[in-house]
């Protein structure tokens, strides 16, 4: 029978300024910790992915790398460190730390696409779901359930062999998880927020519905909308690397994380590097967005 | 207005019925609890046929406990939902019978101001926006205009523009809050101000800051009002006239020092007697009420409050007490209200009503008054 | 003052929020009898739930708290979780604000009962369960065996609040302190359960404390009143001493307080004597009186100099370098 956690209030500061004539309780050191540790929850894993994104989309464009698609056959299986490939080639030949690359931007690209689409059309149809109820409402929730019942990776795989692998249909298949969990939380929130009365109040202060909607509406789920995207991100980039490595995402030879992994599988026990570089590119990548999705979540209250 | 129209009723309402539906918001389902969520467990009749005006700069204070009906009246005025029957007159257009933008138009002049200020004003919105957004949405001036106008509301709710414009709602404190919320609310110039506990969650001196600017807005522009709170004093402190609510009927309706002084309805009285006062020892004497509050599913036949009352006898239980006028405007509903020595015949009131007196909480999702 | 039940002596509470220093509870100083009620008013962010909760270990991990609390001659401030936990239920304990919030709704409330009687108390189910239906007795719940098997949200808000009080009482506390208990309550219900805690008072020889922003509950119920501001005491005296006619307000901010209240005696429509501006921010105390930005009749030795909480007259106490003359309203 926990009783709730006092509650402090904090009015806002008055104009006159000069501290107390108590000595201070608490040590300066203490507090500059806890604001120190805020600080570095949101930055590092900002900075990190700050780092692989730039790493993945700038520095092809600065520095010339080999050709992560085709590789020299005479210098294939290299270890790291060797001259000229700081990650060693893979079994064809091709320069690891280039797949790694290529490949993260491969996942990048299409987590962002399906992430954009799931922006897009998930949240317009919550929020329609959710501020004007009803058969609307009705009808868009069960799509979304619907869309939701499928199990991404079946589905992947079954347009995969029906249409041929492609990006593209890739990209759709993974939107088929990412519309309807975007639209659900974005519902959810709607719902939440159209028993405030600060919608009451727009709706007796005249403002129309579509006003209601862009201006009141939107700015107040963004906050969920960029914490759940980045967390779904993760999810994405995961989803997909499975994807490839089952062999029905990214086709070999165009570099992906899932099929280094799968490549590198075949030769695991003798060389082990060929799975572990790209699963720890996977795990940083993940862990990053998880953080600063969980930093940004602590930072603006969302639950 | 005319002197014609000062004579007129500036709201009329009529015999307003709202009801709603309450659910079970399911459970653990182990026991007696009600494990089938969202089927209606009942029919809340949160107000059972009220009536009352409001005349042009009047106060008009509606006083009630929880599960009163007192919040589900003042929104079913504003029609946010409206009624279930009964009539809602505002200057002259019935309400109940227009939609969209007829009913915009009609409510114009109605505005309302809420309990909590945080969550009445869009914390993504600054100060200024939040002001200027019946202006905008009526059209009232251009840009420039609204600017100004925009000045002049926060300078008359006392807050200066220069250092309040620009901020958000969280940078405000309770009492800065509901000041904002005040302008917005008399920015197009309404003539009836509805305010729904609107000091009741601020600091005893910070309410006395926010009660002193209603009554020179009621001064300055001439502005009617329907208050509604559960603090009697408070009530009594802003309202000409005051009426007492309990369980979605009104009981007494009078001026305000007439209800006070001389309580009529057996309900006001023991309302009056619970108030702890500041003279030490003085208010523990009074007999305080019995039992619990019945629920509003299921409530008492006739009279509603008589399963609580001390005065009540068979007659109460069988007629609804209509509303009678035993001194001047001063309306009681009661069989026998306290101008009369108290009857002989009284029924025991000791919990042998049958069931269990619940009212209705958070297993069924009910929008409590 | 050695048998006084509870002696708080400087206590100080502080949390750090965001990297700030927030001074919730700045040096306060009181003893409750047993038997007597005090009454400690203040409004939100004076600091008066936080001090009773440091009282009894119910703040969280990392609050710096400083000074003492002695229960009985025990010193309470600095036990640690386990040896607290001997006290609470025993010789003090706490009942909040919502009722709602405070119990379990997935729970039987009888069984909440049994639960706390049967924390201190080795006792059979059976015995257990005897003395959970005697409390509820006690706490004149009609029908008590029958409420013993339902859920909270069968009962209303008055009902609630006596479980608590039956919770609270399970092993018979020499303090009770009721945090805001009743102010969620309707003002009929308010009543009942004020009757119901001085009659439990009576009856048992407890002494309680009532938390409260309400003067009305303080002049109505308390024998004494601690009058606290920006987590101070500024006034402290017995209730007769400040309220109802011949009552002597001293501290400014109290008489504030008292005349900002809507009283029925006042016609309607008129002007309430107002005090402008907001309490101070707990981060950011100003010196001197903490008042004194608010107060009208500051001068400049209040805004440089605290002023100390001085007993001037018999048993009232108060902390203003210049107090209202006698007590009427200096407006």
């Amino acid at each position: 029978m926990a009783p709730p956690v006092p509650n402090v209030p904090l009015s806002v500061q008055l104009e006159v300024m000069p501290g107390s004539t108590l000595p201070s309780l608490l040590s300066g050191r203490r507090l500059r910790n806890q604001r120190l540790a805020r600080a570095l929850r949101l930055w590092v894993p900002a900075g990190v992915l700050i780092f692989i994104l730039a790493l993945c989309f700038l520095w092809p464009l600065v520095y010339k790398l080999p050709s992560p698609t085709v590789g020299n056959i005479l210098y294939n299986n290299e270890p790291p460190f060797s001259p000229g490939h700081i990650l060693g080639t893979n079994v064809q030949g091709v320069d690891e730390f280039s797949d790694v690359i290529y490949g993260g931007q491969t996942s990048f690209v299409i987590a962002a696409s399906v992430t954009v689409i799931g922006i897009v059309i998930g949240c317009t149809l919550g929020v329609v779901a959710g501020y004007l109820g009803g058969w609307v409402d009705a009808i868009i929730s069960r799509i979304l359930d619907i869309l939701i019942a499928f199990p991404a990776l079946v589905l992947a795989l079954v347009i995969a062999v029906g249409l041929g692998p492609s990006e593209i249909h890739l990209i759709w298949a993974l939107s088929f998880f990412g519309i309807p969990a975007l639209g659900r939380v974005t519902r959810g929130i709607t719902l939440t927020l159209r028993s405030q009365p600060y919608m009451t109040a727009a709706r007796l202060a005249g403002t129309p519905r579509w006003r209601i909607i862009v201006r009141h509406i939107l700015p107040n789920i963004m906050p969920t909308i960029v914490t759940f995207s980045l967390l779904g991100v993760g999810i994405i980039i995961i989803l997909e690397g499975a994807l490839d490595f089952l062999g029905y995402g990214i086709q070999q030879p165009q570099p992906s994380w899932g099929g280094m992994i799968a490549l590198g599988q075949q030769i695991m026990t003798a060389q082990p590097e060929y799975i572990i570089i790209p699963s720890i590119a996977l795990l940083i990548t993940v862990v990053a967005l998880n953080m600063l999705g969980d930093a940004l979540r602590e930072r603006w209250g969302v639950v | 207005m005319s002197a014609q129209e000062q004579d007129k009723p500036l709201l009329s309402v009529r015999d307003m019925v709202q009801e709603f539906t309450v659910r079970y918001s399911g459970g653990t389902g182990l026991g007696r609890m009600p494990s089938t969520p969202g089927v209606k467990a009942g029919v809340v009749q949160a107000v059972s046929g009220v009536s009352f005006d409001i005349m042009p700069g009047e106060t008009l204070g509606i006083v009630g406990e929880t599960g009163s009906g007192k919040s589900t009246l003042a929104r079913s005025v504003l029609q946010a939902p409206g009624p279930k029957s009964g009539s809602v007159i505002f200057r002259g257009a019935e309400l109940t019978h227009l939609r969209g933008r007829k009913l915009l138009e009609a409510r114009r002049h109605m505005q309302f101001v809420w309990q909590d200020p945080f969550s009445s004003l869009d914390p993504k919105w600054r100060v200024r926006s939040i002001i200027e957004e019946p202006l905008v949405a009526y059209h009232d001036g251009d840009r420039a205009a609204r600017h100004k106008r925009v000045d002049e509301l926060l300078e008359l709710v006392g807050l200066a523009p220069e250092r309040y414009a620009k901020r958000h709602p969280r940078e405000l404190s309770g009492g800065q809050a509901q000041r904002v919320a005040i302008a917005r609310a008399v920015a197009l110039n309404p003539s009836l101000l509805i305010c729904d506990e609107a000091v009741s969650s601020l600091d005893v001196l910070i309410q006395a800051q926010v009660l002193n600017l209603f009554e020179r807005l009621r001064h300055e522009l001439g502005l009617s009002y329907l208050f509604i709170a559960h603090d009697l004093a408070l009530v009594k402190q802003v309202s000409d006239r005051v009426a007492v609510m309990y369980l979605g009927r009104f009981c007494e309706t009078g001026p305000g020092e007439s209800v006070y002084r001389k309580p009529l309805h057996p309900y006001t009285r023991a309302l009056l007697d619970s108030i702890p006062s500041t003279e030490p020892g003085a208010a523990r004497a009074a007999a305080t009420l019995k039992g619990e509050p019945p629920s509003p599913i299921n409530p008492p036949s006739g009279c509603r409050f008589r399963t609580r009352c001390p005065r009540a006898t068979e007659v109460c239980a069988e007629q609804v007490p209509p509303p009678r006028e035993l001194a001047p405007r001063h309306l009681v509903a009661c069989h026998h209200p306290l101008s009369e020595p108290a009857p002989a015949a009284t029924v025991s009131n000791e919990v042998t009503a049958p069931g269990t007196p619940v009212t209705p909480t958070q297993s069924a999702r009910v929008i409590s008054s | 003052m050695s048998d006084a039940l509870l002696e708080v002596e400087d206590l100080r509470v502080a949390f750090a929020v965001g990297g700030r220093e927030l001074r919730a509870v700045d040096g306060i100083s009181y003893a409750v009898d047993p038997g007597r009620t005090l009454a400690i008013i203040g409004e939100s962010g004076s600091g008066k739930t936080v001090g009773c909760r440091a009282i009894m270990g119910l703040l969280p991990v990392g609050t710096a708290i400083g000074g003492s609390a002695r229960l009985r001659g025990t010193e309470m401030i600095g036990l640690s979780d386990a040896e607290l936990r001997k006290h609470r239920g025993q010789d003090m304990a706490m009942i909040f604000q919502d009722p709602a919030r405070s119990l379990n709704p997935t729970m039987r409330v009888g069984v909440q009962v049994t639960e706390a009687i049967q924390t201190h108390r080795k006792v059979s189910k059976k015995e257990a369960y005897a003395q959970a239906v005697e409390l509820l007795r006690l706490v004149r719940i009609p029908a008590p065996e029958r409420r013993f098997h339902e859920y909270p949200h069968q009962l209303s808000g008055g009902m609630r609040q006596r479980i608590m009080i039956a919770m609270a009482l399970a092993c018979r506390p020499k303090l009770l302190i009721a945090d805001e208990a009743t102010t969620a309550l309707d003002v009929t219900t308010q009543a009942q359960i004020m009757e119901l805690m001085l009659e439990l008072q009576q009856e048992l020889g407890m002494a309680l404390i009532l938390i409260s922003h309400d003067l009305g509950l303080a002049a109505s119920y308390a024998d004494d009143v601690v009058v606290m501001y920006a987590g101070k005491i500024v006034e402290q005296a017995p209730a007769k001493r400040l309220f109802g006619t011949g009552g002597t307000v001293k501290m400014r901010y109290t008489r504030a307080l008292l005349d900002a209240i809507p009283h029925l005696e006042r016609p309607a429509h008129t002007a309430l004597p107002v005090v402008s501006g907001r309490p101070p921010d707990p981060a950011n105390l100003p010196p001197g009186c903490s008042f004194a930005p608010r107060c009208p009749s500051a001068a400049d030795d209040c805004r440089v100099t605290r002023p100390a909480l001085v007993e001037h007259a018999a048993g009232h106490r108060w902390a203003c370098w210049h107090p209202c003359e006698n007590g009427v309203s200096a407006s």
